[in-house]
């Protein structure tokens, strides 16, 4: 089966989810092919809730959106300012 | 009565009138644009004895409605030639509002001199203040709290606004002293200085006893107003733990931040010098990573940042952390944090400043990701040497003076931190907006990068005029409540917020406002603002952004700005 190799980077708190992860540092993320952002998730044993944007190359995508081998993966919990 | 206090700075005398009718429903940016429309020949030169400058606390502002500690400052900008209003933050708004004043006026100019104000309960007087001449804000305002009472708001310029710099902006202190909360853009600085005024020291032992009609109806509604707020996840969570800094890994992921004087919409360094790495710091060294800029703030969005030399800078924004960071491609907090802190104590404002700095930049007379030589170069200010001047007259001056076409600018001022390219409903603001270049005036990056109120694609047209006429029309309103705009995430996306505005305004006032003539105000500020600059000369063709925007394509995602005569539909209504 192929695989997708991610690039994935976690914010504002999202970070503290993921055993020896830090903020804003890149993750490489293996997962199947086809796999989608709910699969990612998943994997990194973040709760759906907790994650309010999804920005993949930086376009916002949902749950179910499929991601693709190389993406560069940004997830954030609800931020604002201004 | 409503005291309205005018300090006639050309006969050095001090007139306290009661509020004329016209304005006592009236407060912040409904008050400061109304009044400059009045009183302001648009025509006038803004440096000149023709020129008004108005302070005055929002309508909520010096009661328990939570964030509500916002004041407004109008006058007719020296940078951008058309109206101004800005706002700050700081504990000054809510003790003009608690010793029942509705607005302090200052008018004509002092031939010579230095001049300072002190307002009390019951008396306002114009002190000579030539000792105090060319002080930076923050041994200025040290001085001030000690000489008169060290529970003050201290309203007041730094060399820059007494050199009459076109970026001058006019601050005042938190709780803790520092001289911080600038009403920072269009050069109201300059303003005050060609008056001859150094300073405004305004006592009053109350915050929150400014008179309410109904009190009981008040506390009920400001009461459920902070659970809203609280309850909302950006203004009760987000903000409070990271500041508005937060914002620089998300606008950097979504491709818009404006990095090298706005030439692509990534860096590389961001994290560096964003909100998550700032609380880190800061917490680290014995500062704050949540801080509140005046009593009864709920939202907390400040921080306490403090630098290597032992001063602290608080607050570093996400405007100024990028400014100074991705803007000059500077990836070291602490460069920024003395950057900002030079700024505060000279008295400009970091945007424009951060957009002087770039231009300076791409001319070359600094270089790119030189942070040592930006602090060099930004210490000139204060020395009032040439390159200081033109570091001090804004980002368009020091474009032509060093010819320069890559001039990140709209009406003379610099564009803040989000590329219109790729956050275009911001774009749309920045051209059309009365104010010049002005990301606060219809806040677009809500819908769309932080899917606050709806979701609109950034990097495509549609949906964003009519985004930003909305928010401009909304954040009007908001800027004449004293209301802090960070409660607009809360009120966007909770059909309670609104309502329960009206019901404190009502509750305080004895009026029977309804949601629609909120935004009747709204659009009511918007026109008289606009009314004023079309007199002033404005036309359609200052509605737009500058001609690299349209021409170059920004990466990541390698889009244009499209939008020319479309922007004029903005003011439809």
């Amino acid at each position: 089966m192929n695989c997708l190799l991610l690039e994935v980077r976690l914010y504002s708190g999202l970070e503290k989810f993921v055993a020896g992860a830090t903020y804003g540092k890149p993750l490489a993320v293996e997962l199947p092919d086809g796999a989608n952002v709910k699969e990612l998730l998943a994997k990194l044993n973040i709760p759906e809730v907790e994650v309010f944007s999804i920005l993949a190359n930086g376009i916002h995508r949902h749950l179910e959106d499929v991601l693709n081998d190389g993406d560069r993966v940004a997830l954030f919990p609800p931020v604002g300012g201004g | 009565m409503l005291k309205f206090i005018r300090i006639d700075m050309t006969a050095k005398k001090v007139t306290v009138e009661e509020t004329p009718e016209k304005y006592l429903a009236l407060g912040g940016r409904a008050l400061t644009s109304q009044f400059i429309l009045d009183e302001v020949p648009a025509e006038c030169h803004p440096l000149g004895a023709k020129n008004k400058l108005i302070i005055t606390p929002g309508l909520l502002s010096g009661t328990n409605a939570p964030s509500s500690g916002r004041l407004s400052i109008g006058g007719k900008s020296p940078l951008t030639g058309g109206i101004k209003e800005a706002n700050a933050g700081g504990i000054t708004s809510q003790k003009i509002a608690n010793l029942g004043i509705k607005a302090i006026v200052i008018e004509g100019m002092a031939d010579s001199g230095t001049y300072i104000a002190r307002v009390t309960a019951d008396n306002v007087e114009l002190i000579p203040a030539d000792d105090l001449a060319g002080k930076g804000t923050y041994e200025l305002t040290s001085i001030l709290l000690e000489r008169y009472n060290p529970k003050a708001g201290i309203i007041c310029i730094g060399p820059a606004g007494e050199m009459k710099m076109l970026s001058a902006g006019i601050t005042n202190n938190d709780m803790e002293g520092n001289s911080s909360r600038y009403a920072g853009r269009g050069g109201l600085g300059a303003v005050m200085g060609s008056k001859g005024l150094k300073a405004i020291v305004v006592e009053a032992d109350k915050t929150f006893d400014a008179p309410v009609k109904d009190k009981e109806r008040f506390k009920a509604a400001a009461k459920k107003f902070a659970q809203i707020l609280i309850q909302h996840p950006v203004s009760g969570d987000g903000l409070p733990k990271y500041g508005t800094n937060v914002l620089m890994n998300i606008i950097n992921e979504a491709g818009g931040l404006p990095t090298r004087n706005f030439s692509t919409g990534r860096f590389d360094a961001a994290n560096e010098v964003g909100g998550e790495k700032l609380a880190e710091v800061a917490t680290a060294r014995g500062g704050k990573a949540t801080h509140a800029c005046h009593p009864g703030c709920v939202i907390r969005c400040s921080n306490v940042y403090p630098m290597p030399d032992g001063k602290v800078c608080s607050p570093i924004e996400y405007e100024t952390a990028w400014g100074f960071g991705p803007n000059l491609d500077i990836s070291d907090l602490d460069v920024v944090a003395k950057l900002n802190y030079i700024c505060n104590d000279v008295g400009l404002d970091t945007i424009e400043v951060a957009g002087t700095l770039g231009v300076l930049m791409e001319a070359g007379a600094l270089q790119f990701g030189d942070g040592q030589g930006a602090i060099t170069a930004l210490e000139e200010v204060a020395k009032g040497t040439p390159l200081g001047r033109i570091i001090g007259a804004g980002a368009a001056v020091a474009g032509k003076v060093y010819g320069v076409t890559r001039v990140p600018t709209v009406k003379g001022q610099s564009i803040p931190a989000y590329d219109p390219r790729s956050v275009r409903g911001n774009g749309v603001t920045y051209a059309t907006t009365t104010m010049g270049a002005d990301h606060t005036a219809g806040y677009a990056v809500t819908a769309n990068i932080l899917k606050v109120g709806g979701f609109v694609d950034p990097t495509k047209d549609g949906g964003q005029i009519e985004l930003s006429r909305n928010l401009q029309i909304a954040t009007a309103a908001v800027d004449a409540t004293g209301l802090c705009l960070f409660v607009a995430f809360a009120v966007l996306d909770n059909p309670e917020g609104l309502p329960t505005i009206v019901e404190m305004l009502n509750a305080q006032y004895g009026t029977e406002l309804t949601v629609d003539d909120v935004t009747a105000l709204g659009q009511q500020i918007l026109k008289n603002e606009r009314e004023f600059n079309a007199k002033a000369g404005f036309t359609k063709a200052d509605d737009r952004l500058p001609e690299f925007f349209y021409e170059e394509e920004l990466a990541p995602h390698n889009t244009k700005f499209d939008l020319k005569e479309k922007l004029d539909e903005v003011f439809n209504f």
